[in-house]
Formats: C-alpha cells, structure tokens, sequence
C-alpha cells in the first residue's frame, strides 16, 4: 500500500515536472506583460487573447506557421515515400554493401548539425537556393530519411517471412507485396517515423536560421526573432509557442492511433 | 501419367548441401507424402516445388512443362504454410480472394469462387473476421481456402497440421482427405509424422539426409521396408531390431543367434540365405504389434520392464541383455515388472536386415 502511495507520488512528480512548463507557456499566452512580470507569479488572472490577436495581426507569424507546414508536410511526406521501399530493401533483400549502407545511414546522424551548416550554407548558396523552402525540405530529408529507414526496418523485419511467399503464391509482384503487405502491416511504424519526421521538422531551428532570410522564416525562427531588442514581449512569445506547439500536439494524436494498433497478430499460429 | 516430375533435383547452400538427387513422378489426382525427420530436406523439396527455393541442379515439370526456372505465381501451385501465413490485415474473405484479384479476375467471379470455398470449408459464418479473431482450426481452414479457390494444378502442404491439437488434427486430417478426393487434385504434403502420412497418402516418400530411402504405398512401405531406417520410422510404435549372429545356412534356412532369442538362437526359412555366410551380423526386425504373449512356440525370451495400460491394449517394455524389446498386445495380461516374458511372432512377420541395414 505504502509503495503504491510512494509510486503514486512519484508518477505525479514526473508529470508536474513535465507539464508544467508546458502550463507556464500556455497561461503566460493568455496573460498581459504586467500579469506575466507580476511577483509573486500570478495564478488567478482575467484572460486577454491579445497576445494571439497581435501575432496574427503581424503577417510575420501566420506567413511562419504556413512556412513551417509547407516544410514540415513535405519534408515528411517525401522521407516516408523515400524511406519506406529503402527499408523493404533492407528488411528483405540480401545485398552488397547492405551493412556498410546501413552505417551510413547511422552515421549521418551522428555528426553534429551546426558541423555541417557552413558547408551547408556555402552550398545552398551557390546553388542559388538560399531562402527557399525547397533547402529546408531538402536538409531535413537527410535527418528524416536516416529516422524512417531505421524504424520502419525494424517493422518490416518483424513481418513473418511466410506472408511474402504466399503472397508470391498468390501472384503478386514485388511491388504489390510491399504495397499490399508491408505498407499496411508496417503502419505502426511508419507513422511513429512520420510523427519524429514532422516533429524534427516542425521544431529544427538551427538550419532554419542559418538558410533563410525573409520570405521562407518558419516558426521557430519567428519565436526567436522576438528577442531582440530592448523588452521581451513574452506574451507574444508565449502566444506564438503555444501556436508552434498545436500542429505538432494534433499531428501526434492522429497518428498515435496506429500506434498502439495491434501489429501482426493472428498472422501465424 | 505423370503429372509432377523431379529430376535429379538438388540444392546446396553455399558448400552444403542439403538436397543430393531427388527423382520421383507423381500422377495426376495423387496424394504423395513426403515423410522424414527433422532436417532431412522435406520442406526444401517442396519449397522447391512451389518456386520459393531455387534449384542447384535438376529438372522440375509440372503438367508436361519444364517450370525449373519459372516464378511461382506461373507454375500454377498453391501452398498451405505451417503457419498459416494469413494476412493478418485482411478479413477471411479478402485472405482468400487475394490470389483472384492479383490474377485480375471479374468481381463476380471472386465472389463467386471465394463463396464456393468458404462453403465448402464451412466458412461462410466467418467471411467478414480477421485472422485473429479465428481460432487455428479456422485459420487451418482459410488457408486452405485461400489455396483451393484459384484452382491450381497442385497443392502443396507444408506441415498443416503440426500447429493443431491432437483432436482438431485428426479432425482436420479427415478433411483434408475429403477435399482431395472431392478435388481430385494433385497434392503434395509434408510431415514428420508418420501417421499423418500413412492416413493420407497414395504414395510415400520418405526421405533421410536429402536423399529418398523409399518410395512406396503405405502398406508397401510397412510390408516391405527397404532398409532398417523406413523400418524403424514407419509404424507406432518404432520396430524393433536385434542384432544376430549367423550360426549356420542350410540351404533356404538359416541360424540366427542371439541370447533374447528363446533358447538363444531362431531358425528362419528365407530365399536370401543365399546372400550370407556363418559369421555374418542379420538384424532381425519385429514390428510390436504383431509380438504375441504366451505363445505355443515363442521366438524371444525376456524380462519385462514395466507394462503401460492403454486400456483396450498395453504397451509391454521388456529387455534381455541390454536390447529393449517393445510389445503391443491386445487386452491386458497379467504380468508384473521382473516376470519372464516370452513373445512369439508369425513367421511371416519377421523381417531380416543385413549388417548394413538394408532387406534382405
């Protein structure tokens, strides 16, 4: 009983540490500047969405959040469409150099990005491509792809064998089995590599900084962008986190629900 | 006339080799069992069959063609996986209808065959269940359905019973013997149980180490075992072997010695007498069942182990210097552990090996 009690407390410790801060953010967006500066920290307050009306007054921040999802969407669509037959490859085919691709597909994500932003930053401008979204969708690919692969080579390698051999029986071709067979089965884990792509993508603000200017800033580099100065309108910060935050939050909870679908059960025995 | 034909087939995995020359020709409508212990190549062989294991070496026609190198879905052949392998995703309907629609086949035409089967399997309650909601009998089922409905020139079963219970086995046993004999189809079947394969087969071949010991009909096999290995597998329980001595030839008759022998020694009248001289080793082989207690003129002399009831007949362990002796006999004879036992057998049944194992 004791322990249940001790356990309880724990379990919520851990929660409150891990929301609060999350809490914080969004009550700080509904208060006004002298609210959120106030000492002792005011718990009790009167509600203003002010905050929200002079972000989305400033184009800055809605033109972000479009930026952002332009990014976010196509770097992860592109990385599941790209990763996923890479992984039925991996799972499934026997090849040269199959370990030593393997590796690589490690190793890139063992490099530090801000080691590579220079070069990054040289090559995109010579390529003209500063500014632009296809840069972001395209660096973010090399962080998304290495995530889809792994995970979804796991999934697949755990589809019984037996199913793509009586499939074969059954006259479907390579790209049906994959289709028909370890598309659908491996859903659980595509969609857990799709959710860590998105929220790569959604949250990265280091190449964003680095390869935009004006016209492609997203986010994270907008919520930024408010520190400079002389006051911190942490209303408006707060505000435009608690926006970052939402897609992510709903994106998360849609696809959770293949998550926890029962994988292959009932295939064999 | 032949309607399946292996020649010479082998495979070798790298240096190994697990398939070392398998010829065999079977008819059109046959039911042939291919029968041996674990890792004795069966299961390659037919995956060979199906397609989904490449050939070394060999030829392999189906149906008058030469289908060695042909993909699997061409060769026209349908395989029931030990495992089932039923796509889990999909409902017992679209399990089966999957083979159709990858042929491109009318709708109604999928319906209407995959309705046929489902009939005739007793599935129609369960068309819109997903594998996991079936219990292994009914997956057992869908995955034979799944086989039957593109009606193909052979079925292959690859161990389709060994995940069952002992009850739905034999259940599912008599179904599968009346859905070959409703189909008459060509169906080839794996198993390491003997029984399956005697209950099943028109023909079994029983294999060893990659190689075929025998290939014969059940009884063939049980009356005429070529070597003490398709002796020893065919049958429950195993038969037994005594290693004897030749004491004497005479013509058609021969000596053998042995001290389990009663009054150590059994005189046999055999045309193979002629084969072998005074001195050499004869493995006489006596099948349990046909060992009778309390015989006028028994054959062996022995001490009973122990005796296991089976209630309408008992299972009798006996041993006589160091070789164990097992009897089944009918009924249950009043015998203890420690009795002397002598078991008497017609002559008929006595089937002899020489030192390498093969009939005499």
């Amino acid at each position: 009983m004791r322990g249940k009690i001790l356990h309880a407390i724990g379990l919520a410790a851990i929660v409150v540490f891990t929301l609060f801060p999350f809490v914080w953010m969004v009550m700080a967006s509904f208060k006004t500047q002298s609210d959120i500066l106030a000492s002792p920290p005011v718990w009790f307050f009167t509600p203003t969405l002010q905050n929200y009306v002079d972000i989305f007054a400033d184009t800055k921040v809605s033109g972000a959040i479009v930026n952002s999802l332009i990014v976010a969407t196509l770097s992860t669509l592109l990385s599941v469409v790209l990763g996923t037959p890479a992984a039925f490859a991996l799972a499934r085919y026997d090849f040269r150099g199959k370990s030593d691709l393997w590796f690589w597909f490690i190793s890139n994500r063992m490099t530090s990005p801000i080691v590579l932003a220079l070069p990054v930053y040289l090559l995109a401008m010579y390529a003209n491509l500063l500014d632009t979204h296809l840069v972001l969708i395209l660096i973010y690919l090399t962080f998304n792809i290495p995530i889809v692969v792994w995970i979804v080579t796991d999934q697949f390698k755990s589809i019984p064998p037996d199913l793509e051999q009586a499939a074969r029986l059954d006259g479907a071709d390579q790209f049906t089995i994959f289709r028909k067979i370890y598309l659908p089965l491996g859903a659980p884990g595509i969609a857990v590599s799709a959710i860590f792509s998105f929220i790569f993508s959604w949250n990265e603000l280091l190449y964003a900084l680095v390869l935009t200017r004006r016209n492609v800033q997203t986010a994270p580099v907008v919520a930024t962008s408010f520190m400079s100065g002389y006051e911190l309108p942490w209303g408006k910060i707060m505000a435009t986190g608690t926006v970052i935050v939402l897609p992510v939050t709903i994106f998360a909870l849609i696809v959770s629900r293949h998550m926890v679908r029962g994988l292959t059960m009932g295939a064999t025995k | 006339m032949t309607f399946l034909r292996l020649d010479n087939i082998k495979k070798n995995y790298g240096d190994a080799s697990v398939i070392k020359g398998v010829s065999f020709a079977a008819s059109k409508g046959e039911f042939v069992v291919f029968v041996g212990p674990s890792g004795c190549g069966k299961s390659t062989l037919l995956r060979m069959i199906a397609g989904l294991e490449d050939v070394s070496e060999g030829q392999l026609y189906i149906d008058g063609k030469d289908v060695t190198y042909e993909e699997p879905a061409k060769r026209e052949v349908s395989m029931v996986f030990q495992s089932y392998a039923l796509y889990p995703h999909m409902n017992v309907f679209e399990n089966m209808a999957f083979g159709l629609r990858m042929a491109k086949r009318p709708e109604a035409e999928i319906r209407a065959q995959v309705m046929e089967a489902a009939r005739i399997l007793q599935l129609e309650a369960l068309l819109e269940r997903k594998p996991r909601a079936l219990s292994g009998g009914q997956r057992q089922r869908v995955a034979i359905g799944r086989s039957i409905v593109r009606h193909p020139k052979l079925f292959l079963f690859d161990e389709p019973l060994s995940n069952l219970d002992a009850e739905l086995r034999s259940q599912m046993r008599v179904e599968i013997a009346k859905l070959h004999r409703s189909l008459g189809a060509t169906m080839v079947y794996v198993t390491h149980d003997q029984v399956e394969a005697m209950t099943l087969a028109d023909r079994i071949v029983v294999l060893r180490a990659g190689l075929v010991e025998q290939i014969g009909s059940p009884t063939e096999l049980y009356d005429k075992p070529a070597n003490t290995f398709v002796a020893g597998f065919i049958g429950s329980p195993k038969m037994n072997f005594i290693n004897a001595k030749v004491s004497s030839v005479s013509g058609t008759g021969l000596r053998l010695d042995h001290p389990a022998l009663a009054g150590g020694s059994l005189g046999v009248d055999t045309p193979a007498a002629a084969r072998v001289k005074v001195g050499d080793t004869v493995i006489i082989g006596l099948r349990p069942e046909h060992l009778t207690v309390g015989a006028a003129d028994p054959v062996l002399s022995l001490t009973l182990d122990f005796a296991e009831s089976l209630g309408g007949s008992t299972q009798l362990y006996a041993r006589s210097e160091g070789e164990p002796v097992i009897a089944l006999t009918a009924g249950r004879p009043e015998l203890k552990p420690g009795d002397a036992l002598k078991l008497g057998i017609a002559p008929r049944h006595i089937y002899l090996f020489d030192a390498a194992g093969l009939a005499l």
